[in-house]
């Protein structure tokens, strides 16, 4: 009787979880019509939108691959004092609230920010350029590949790092032929998670980088500046962006379906081992 | 549950309800307070209405914004706007009452103090490489920006606008942080950032009529209180408290009357 009527508690319990989370989704969907939908897509703000989003968001995706990568396996793979503190602070963007990185983005690589003088001297003005949302993208987004990575790193067995090193093979050999390619899955996981907050970025952008069709106006503020103009744009570049999110999400778990576990890590696909 | 649990959730509730009941009730030390409203107000009102009536519930952002989340049903009491032309759509619309015309401003062109691009008249915004911000055409300041460049055969600046602003505050502030050369906003808000920005007038000849009208939402559930509000704004104290920040008087409303 107990059991029962504990069981009914779980299962009203996820229902309620699984209708609240669907339904916003789904609502998008059902305002209006898919011709509708894809009739708006042509839209040139939304692709104009489209094609600022993509780019930056590849841009930052290579930077944060690039200096990211080598970051948290070092994190990873060494002890050193402080590093708790590093841990710390390349994964505090990921709770800070984004109006809160856009202000430290200003004020610190705004015209009259900390580094806004040393910038001007090179030529270079950052806010309200393309270059400031790739910045924006990538300084919200990087915790989430960071971190990732880290877990990935850190569930190769020393072992085999040690096997390789004593096999002759030089540290630059090992780390690209033993290692990335046994924490491939935890960063492609990682990628993929980076990659859809990039597509989201909003607070911080709107405020380093403003909002101009073509140049600074990625998918989100698209939304928020179609909002007030035409209801449908805004729901059809966010039925877009629920397609390209849930593409992402099911890419990530099917190529971890297909490919069976042929490495000692117990974990490649890392997200459980978030907390 | 417990008999003991569920009276202390009861006595939770409670404490609750009668905490959120007594922040709601109007202080008796002021008598002109309208309290238990949701007031959906243009940007450029964030500092007066308050100074007007510190009661209601505030909710300030750009008109099209707000007038676009009423359209979506949002539970506001009153609808203020920078223009007429949206209260008059959603009045058309059905979605609030008659439109009240209450207080008129002035566009101005505002730079950073330090004034990195030397501008010192609208006209100076042709000049190359000038970090120009306006707020979003749909925005009422938005469209009447894009009204004096057209009156001022200037329509070729928009070629340096590096942004187009959600509202007039965000335009103001990217230009008191010194990020933006110059931008257009209210010649109210200019005031709300003293010794940040240097405020340029525009010729008068090419001044926009910058009228604000508000309305009781036709969905409202506390109509007389939303009435009263209005009737605040439009009376003595409440033209006072707007002229006193800038606001120009609607005509007929002689000073002091």
């Amino acid at each position: 009787m107990r059991r029962a009527l504990l069981a009914l508690l779980y299962f009203l319990g996820a229902a309620v979880t699984m209708a609240f989370l669907a339904l916003p989704l789904l609502a998008i969907f059902v305002h209006v019509s898919p011709g509708r939908l894809v009739d708006q897509l042509s839209n040139p703000v939304v692709t104009d939108a489209l094609i600022v989003s993509l780019k930056t968001t590849l841009i930052a995706q290579a930077l944060i691959l690039l200096f990211g990568t080598p970051t948290a396996y070092l994190l990873a793979s060494r002890r050193f004092p402080g590093r708790n503190a590093c841990v710390t602070l390349v994964e505090l963007p990921l709770v800070l609230p984004p109006a809160v990185a856009g202000i430290g983005l200003l004020a610190a690589f705004g015209r009259f920010g900390l580094l806004g003088s040393t910038l001007r001297l090179a030529g270079i003005t950052l806010p309200f350029t393309q270059a400031a949302v790739t910045i924006a993208v990538a300084f919200v987004a990087s915790p989430l590949y960071i971190r990732q990575a880290i877990a990935a790193f850190e569930a190769i067995d020393p072992d085999l790092v040690a096997a390789s090193r004593t096999l002759g093979a030089g540290p630059a050999r090992t780390f690209f032929r033993i290692v990335l390619p046994m924490a491939r899955g935890g960063l492609a996981a990682g990628e993929a998670l980076a990659f859809a907050r990039g597509l989201g970025e909003f607070g911080a952008t709107i405020m380093f980088a403003g909002s101009l069709e073509h140049v600074t106006q990625t998918l989100p503020l698209a939304i928020y500046a179609e909002f007030e103009v035409n209801f449908n744009v805004t729901l059809a570049i966010s039925a877009l962006l629920v397609l390209i999110s849930a593409a992402l999400l099911l890419s990530l778990k099917l190529t971890f379906l297909w490919q069976p576990s042929e490495q000692t890590s117990r974990s490649r696909f890392a997200l459980s081992s978030w907390s | 549950m417990s008999a003991r649990g569920f009276t202390m959730i009861l006595a939770a509730i409670l404490l609750f309800v009668s905490a959120a009941s007594a922040a709601g009730r109007p202080s008796t030390h002021v008598s002109t307070r309208v309290s238990g409203i949701t007031v959906y107000a243009a940007a450029s009102l964030t500092d007066v209405f308050p100074k007007i009536d510190p009661g209601p519930r505030y909710s300030f952002g750009a008109s099209s914004t707000l007038a676009a989340q009423i359209t979506q049903g949002a539970p506001a009491d009153v609808f203020a706007s920078a223009n007429t032309t949206i209260p008059a759509q959603l009045f058309a619309g059905g979605l609030v009452q008659k439109p009240v015309v209450f207080t008129r401003n002035r566009l101005v062109l505002v730079v950073p103090t330090s004034n990195p691009a030397g501008i010192h008249s609208v006209y100076d915004l042709r000049k190359p490489g000038v970090k120009l911000v306006i707020a979003a055409p749909a925005v009422p300041v938005g469209n009447y920006t894009l009204q004096v460049l057209r009156q001022m055969g200037l329509t070729s600046v928009l070629s340096n606008v590096v942004s187009r602003e959600s509202d007039v505050r965000s335009v103001l502030s990217k230009v008191a942080l010194g990020e933006a050369d110059a931008g257009f906003v209210y010649s109210t808000d200019a005031k709300t950032v003293p010794g940040k920005v240097k405020v340029i007038k525009i010729p008068a000849w090419a001044q926009p009529k910058v009228t604000y009208a508000m309305a009781v939402l036709s969905s409202s559930d506390n109509k007389a209180a939303a009435r009263r509000f209005m009737n605040e704004v439009v009376g003595k104290a409440g033209q006072k408290k707007l002229r006193a920040a800038g606001f120009v008087p609607i005509p007929g409303a002689s000073p002091g009357s």
